[in-house]
């Protein structure tokens, strides 16, 4: 998938589950600081999983700082 | 007129009888295969949250169950070796956890929950001795095969066959089970034998280093407490086929050798064997062609919020609420919105109950002090899991239309 694919199709999720809509998507944007703390991630990984089709298991969801990992991650697991 | 589906459910303990008497409700008949010959529910005890009672109750179950159950009255941490009351917040006293979950919170033997439930059932359906060895995608159907030499075939298979699950491994081909490096020991006591146990009546967190206890009060009168003592060993578990291993006398109490005398009466009960604590990784998919999985073959977790038992249940009145209507064709649509229902709120939990292990477990220490208020905060954090609505939750997601697959990249 193209990464501005994935940054528009993760802008919808990120929105939906934080009511939040950062445009645009800051790489460096802490996860924590749009409110997800580690349950919150999960609701965002499993939305991501179900959107791109790919796992995310609970160990690398737990090293996502930023935005720009999960985004990283979501654009090498579709690679 | 549409094809009437043939459901095949795998395993009678509680979701899989949950499942057949939810679809009953709605005039759908199932066949339940369990393996054993007749239903003796194995683990002693269970604590039935709001989120499963609320459920039970729709199914006309709350006064079966009400005359078999002790409501706690509190739930009190307390500190492993002084007892000293670390958080307490009220269940029964003044109806307080029915006021904010809106159903009740008990603790039941397992075999009467079985009961109960396989009693609504009237035995219809159920098939005793059916051990399953072998599951085939017929292409359409799918053809369920048992250690008794019957084989028969289903449009809609439920793998409702625990942590082990042989349906799971044949929607994933591999064991996705987790050893958690930690165990426990479990028993029911008479209260008559606990004098110096506070709060008998209490759900109670016994707090200390590298071990907690966590009891209740069961049956009618909480005339029995169920008890559930977990350690960190062994690291590695030695046995690949089973989760029970025998253990010498004696053995539980010196794993809590100074802890309070409380504590202490319990374990030294009559506890033959140790019970190694499993999880599954979450998974990706529940489903494979006509088959798919609930409780804990679909998201084993952690005992820590005691959330096993009651998330099975909301498997399967989800399960059952979206079902009515569904043509051989329209499984693969229902299995995505069952999933898409279930799989965080169970992730988040499974993980949740993880890391209690260690809240529960710390040594003593400066950590304390940030464990005691989180502890203090458990009802205000956890609230989402107990005031969980599964119905209505499936309700209102069948009046919203799946949304569009997105378009392949």
């Amino acid at each position: 998938m193209q990464q501005t694919e994935i940054e528009t199709a993760f802008a919808e999720l990120l929105e939906r589950i934080t009511g939040f809509h950062p445009a645009p998507i800051g790489r460096d944007l802490h996860l924590e600081k749009l409110g997800l703390d580690s349950l919150a991630k999960i609701d965002l990984a499993v939305a991501a999983e179900d959107r791109f089709g790919i796992a995310i298991p609970d160990e690398e969801l737990e090293r996502f700082v930023t935005v720009g990992d999960l985004l990283d991650y979501v654009h090498r697991a579709t690679a | 007129m549409s094809k009437v589906l043939r459901i095949a459910i795998v395993g009678g303990g509680i979701g899989g009888l949950t499942l057949a008497v939810a679809l009953r409700q709605r005039g759908i008949e199932a066949d339940v295969y369990e393996q054993a010959p007749e239903l003796a529910e194995i683990g002693a005890a269970v604590a039935l949250s709001a989120n499963s009672t609320r459920e039970l109750r729709r199914l006309g179950m709350l006064d079966a169950l009400t005359a078999v159950s002790t409501e706690p009255s509190e739930l009190i941490y307390r500190n492993w070796q002084d007892g000293g009351r670390i958080a307490a917040h009220p269940i029964h006293e003044n109806m307080s956890y029915q006021g904010i979950c809106g159903a009740p919170y008990y603790g039941i033997h397992r075999a009467d929950l079985q009961r109960i439930l396989s009693g609504a059932l009237g035995g219809a359906g159920l098939h005793l001795d059916h051990r399953l060895t072998e599951i085939r995608d017929l292409g359409g159907a799918t053809s369920l095969s048992f250690a008794n030499g019957r084989s028969v075939e289903a449009d809609l298979v439920v793998g409702a066959d625990g942590v082990r699950s042989l349906v799971r491994r044949f929607i994933t081909g591999r064991d996705d089970t987790v050893y958690s490096g930690t165990s426990a020991f479990r028993g029911i006591v008479p209260v008559s034998k606990l004098p110096t146990l506070p709060d008998p009546k209490a759900i109670q967190f016994w707090m200390g280093p590298d071990a907690h206890l966590l009891h209740y009060a069961i049956g009618d009168d909480a005339e029995y407490v169920n008890f559930f003592a977990v350690v960190e060993y062994p690291k590695v578990w030695p046995h690949a086929d089973k989760w029970l291993e025998s253990i010498e006398p004696g053995e539980a109490v010196a794993a809590f050798e100074g802890w309070h005398p409380a504590v202490i009466e319990m374990v030294a009960q009559h506890l033959p064997v140790r019970w190694a604590l499993f999880g599954t990784r979450p998974l990706l998919h529940w489903n494979r062609g006509g088959v798919v999985i609930l409780g804990d073959a679909a998201h084993a977790m952690l005992p820590h919020h005691g959330q096993g038992a009651n998330t099975t249940i909301e498997d399967a009145i989800t399960l059952a609420e979206l079902l009515p209507g569904t043509a051989p064709s329209g499984l693969a649509r229902l299995f995505a919105k069952y999933q898409s229902l279930r799989r965080a709120r169970t992730r988040k939990i499974q993980r949740s109950s993880w890391i209690t292990n260690a809240l529960l477990h710390l040594p003593d220490g400066p950590q304390l002090a940030e464990r005691d208020r989180q502890v203090v905060r458990f009802p205000k954090n956890f609230g989402w899991i107990h005031q969980f609505d599964a119905l209505q939750t499936a309700r209102d997601a069948m009046q919203t239309q799946l949304q569009p697959a997105p378009p392949h990249a």
